[in-house]
């Protein structure tokens, strides 16, 4: 398989999840993309050495995944673009910031180190939040959520037909990545020779089929506006799980649970 | 250069997504005036088309790596500013979306520093002054030149523009302690050769389209007489923004952060960060392992002792019960998922 | 139903495509439209979906195709293109299918008990929540098909229908055009299947119409479609020893 027929597959396997049915897919999709965004704002908002604060965020994302029957294990897998990244940059700060904060026994634990944990835990969480919105929410319900929200249409039917080639185009690269690769045993990527023709040829293929999907949208009817079937009406009960969510992000904010916990056990 | 969400501020985020969306809406502004229905279906498959074309692995003669491509420019180049803008837009959220490239509330932070140089810094003041320019004189060949010569340079600055925002937006959201100056050297030079190579694949497909349907092309049809008073403006343009990238750039980092700079040259560290950070995921010929790097890393803060960054009257905000109680609700969080993986199970069977 | 007068049609100057072309189809009718490649067949179809302007007068229900009339006239015509990923350009089959209905101003209940009648008529029920990216070669055609009947055209103009499908698929295609009631033109270069399919075959060959006739009849001469680049349908000619 190469990289591309990974793409596809990795695309096919998000709308696989969000194609099952759950109370968390069953949420309105405005919901549950205002309630990922407000999730993110706030754990983002997180000092930097607050890790005891920041710890109990994993509740909200660990609560969903177990009600939307997603296997946590199936994001791990995403981690593995955003974990290298987050720890490029925060691995630098025990090696800057050396004030110690606080003693474990013993064990000096640095400011650097304590905000290298808490990048880490954010870029995990904030992943996990994203994950799971994807995950319990088809593309096209996500676009007529965004068209509710005001996003403008333009964009929103852009979004809906890239998302839809993009399957299309991929694969199509996919094969003439084969194809090349079978006539040029041992070469790692493109020859430079091809560099241009490569993508060229396929781009010039894609203007006619660009021109002919074209046709196809005026031949059944299209006049400038796209219509969205699937469009949920926003319901008072979609208001009031808003507030929900948003006065939970705000209660594990507010509320140091962490430490009201730990000083049950520490004294 | 996809930034995650863990990297930024919520006010950071907040602002680079309000600034995108500005752009995003005058954008869409001008379009819906421009009033080009087929332009939707081009962008929507050119978009697709750039997404997908920035998997290929792009040898580099004599390196044995392999480069890749964004796509801004070339979009640019292909649909105009705008509708470029607005490809890239999609490209970035479904990216975001699907792949966990970039995340939710860093959207509008990646799509500044990848989208909004490429497409309106890269066409408005590299690829169509010179486009209308009489560089290399006339004809194809150096119609030709010209547009190698607009890829390559609006690739170069508009990744060194992405790379300083995204230095600038890390630092502002207090995310790293690594000095701005040595961050700042860090990220240029890196993407200074990502720039390049990006440009010379941007250059390759162009020129490609130029031979079979020069009529994709933005800007191709110059007029006639203004040549030389266009030329002038062109180039007092790209030495305006060449030397606003090379001369800010340098000289924060010279007066900033002197330290910053010393670090930065004894520091080999760019090696591991052009590995993760980088060059999206995939090693850009850089070579060295992580391991090394950390290894390097401690080699070289050995030389610079007692580097206390902190703020030290930031409230630490964590005490020992703090870390007692996080455990706690680690361990609840654990109970959770094991619980409901058993009653999952039962209901199975 | 259709009726093109004298059409000529031409890319560039003095290359022509089609050249003086006349004939009639009536309601109801199945015509297959044949040729070698480069015969002309889809500028045939482009032009009567005004996708293409030649010069001469194309007539659907006595209205003339102009820029217009284009609205009324593309009301009544339903494509199925070749590609099915260039027709259906919405993530699902039932995104897809909404499209044209909503499109021509019909309320959200209308058009979806309107695809539900056609999934139904098809025996598409399955694919109606489905991705067109996950969706089988096969199914992929069905659903194209079922797009178009969306529409409730008066007339089916079909591009290959049956090409790059298995056996199976193709009979399946081949079953639901010969139960459309509408006025049916089919290009393709799969004689069995127009045979299948089609009363009465158009044959074209340089831009020019070369013969007109009974499918039944046309069909068996091996000589007129040997001359025009064509075989035999395998069905005529029988098991090669």
């Amino acid at each position: 398989m190469n990289k591309m027929q990974k793409a596809i597959t990795e695309l096919a396997e998000m709308d696989e999840l969000a194609a099952q049915s759950s109370p968390v897919h069953s949420l309105h999709p405005a919901v549950k993309l205002i309630a990922a965004v407000a999730y993110i704002l706030v754990t983002l908002s997180f000092d930097k050495y607050d890790l005891g604060g920041l710890v109990p965020m994993v509740l909200w994302p660990v609560l969903l995944f177990q009600f939307s029957d997603i296997d946590v294990r199936t994001c791990f897998y995403k981690l593995r673009i955003v974990l290298p990244l987050v720890m490029a940059v925060g691995l630098f700060n025990p090696f800057f910031d050396k004030t110690v904060l606080l003693r474990l026994g013993n064990l000096p634990v640095t400011g650097g180190f304590l905000s290298m944990l808490t990048l880490m835990l954010k870029g995990v969480f904030c992943l996990m939040a994203s994950f799971l919105l994807m995950a319990t929410t088809p593309i096209d319900n996500l676009c007529a959520a965004l068209r509710q929200l005001h996003v403008p249409k333009m964009l929103v039917t852009l979004l809906l037909l890239t998302y839809r080639y993009v399957g299309v185009m991929t694969d199509e690269l996919a094969v003439m990545t084969d194809a090349y690769h079978l006539r040029a045993p041992g070469q790692k990527g493109i020859h430079i020779s091809a560099w241009g023709s490569f993508l060229g040829q396929l781009l010039l293929r894609s203007m006619d089929r660009a021109q002919e999907l074209y046709s196809s949208m005026l031949l059944r009817g299209y006049h400038q506006h796209f219509h969205y079937a699937d469009i949920k009406p926003f319901r008072k009960r979609d208001a009031v799980t808003i507030a929900l969510c948003i006065g939970c992000f705000l209660v594990l904010r507010s509320v140091r649970i962490a430490e009201v916990l730990g000083r049950i056990v520490v004294r | 250069m996809h930034m995650a969400d863990a990297l930024l501020s919520p006010a950071v985020a907040a602002t680079m997504y309000a600034a995108s969306g500005v752009a995003a809406g005058i954008s869409i502004h001008k379009l819906q005036k421009d009033d080009e229905p087929q332009k939707l279906p081009v962008m929507a498959v050119t978009a697709a088309l750039v997404f997908a074309g920035q998997m290929i692995n792009y040898t580099i003669p004599g390196t044995g790596s392999s480069g890749h491509m964004c796509g801004g420019m070339l979009l640019s180049a292909l649909l105009g500013p705008q509708a470029g803008f607005l490809s890239m837009i999609v490209i970035l959220t479904i990216q975001c979306l699907f792949f966990a490239d970039g995340g939710l509330m860093a959207l509008g932070a990646n799509i500044w520093n990848m989208a909004f140089y490429g497409c309106f810094v890269g066409y408005y003041l590299i690829w169509r002054p010179i486009m209308q320019s009489r560089w290399f004189g006339d004809g194809k060949s150096a119609q030709r030149a010209r547009i190698a010569a607009a890829s390559i340079i609006g690739c170069v600055v508009s990744l060194q523009l992405g790379a300083f925002s995204v230095v600038l937006e890390t630092s502002l959201s207090g995310i790293t302690e690594l000095p701005f100056g040595a961050f700042v050297a860090l990220m240029q030079p890196i993407h200074l050769a990502i720039g390049l190579v990006e440009g010379l694949i941007t250059a390759a497909v162009l020129l490609f389209v130029y031979e079979s349907r020069p009529e994709l092309l933005q800007c191709l049809d110059h007029t006639e007489g203004e040549g030389g008073r266009r030329s002038l403006r062109a180039v007092v343009a790209i030495l305006a923004v060449v030397a606003l990238v090379v001369g800010g750039g340098l000289s924060l980092l010279a007066s900033s952060n002197p330290d910053g700079l010393e670090w930065a040259l004894f520091g080999n560290a760019e090696q591991g960060y052009a590995e993760n950070m980088g060059l999206d995921e995939e090693n850009f010929g850089l070579s060295g392992k992580a391991a090394d790097t950390a290894a390097a890393i401690q080699e070289k803060t050995a030389f610079l002792p007692d580097y206390a960054f902190a703020d030290s009257d930031t409230p630490a905000g964590t005490t020992v019960s703090g870390i007692a109680g996080s455990a706690i609700v680690a361990g609840v969080a654990l109970l959770i998922c094991f619980a409901g993986g058993f009653f999952r199970k039962k209901k199975k069977t | 139903m259709i009726e093109f007068q004298h059409v000529s049609f031409a890319y560039e100057k003095d290359r022509p495509v089609l050249r003086d072309l006349s004939f009639r189809i009536e309601k109801g009718e199945a015509v297959g439209l044949i040729g070698a490649n480069g015969a002309g067949k889809s500028s045939v179809m482009k032009l009567l979906l005004g996708l293409l302007q030649g010069e001469g007068k194309i007539l659907v229900d006595g209205v003339e195709v102009r820029k217009d009339t284009l609205a009324e006239i593309r009301r009544k015509l339903g494509f199925v293109l070749q590609n099915s990923d260039n027709q259906m350009f919405m993530p699902t089959v039932y995104e897809d299918m909404m499209f044209a209905p909503l499109n021509y101003m019909l309320t959200r209940e209308e058009a979806e008990a309107r695809v539900d009648a056609v999934l139904a008529r098809l025996h598409l029920e399955h694919l109606k929540h489905r991705y067109n990216h996950k969706i089988s070669g096969g199914e992929k055609r069905m659903a194209a098909i079922a797009t178009v009947l969306a529409m409730e055209p008066e007339a089916v103009l079909m591009d290959e229908p049956t090409s790059a499908l298995d056996p199976y698929n193709r009979r399946i295609v081949i079953n639901t055009i010969r139960e459309l009631d509408q006025t049916r033109i089919i290009t393709s270069h799969d004689l069995d299947m127009i045979l299948d399919t089609c009363d009465r075959v158009i044959l074209l060959s340089e831009g020019r119409i070369v013969a007109d006739g009974k499918a039944s009849v046309l069909l068996r001469d091996r000589e007129l479609l040997e001359r025009n680049r064509m075989e035999l349908p395998l069905s005529i000619m029988g098991r090669p020893e």
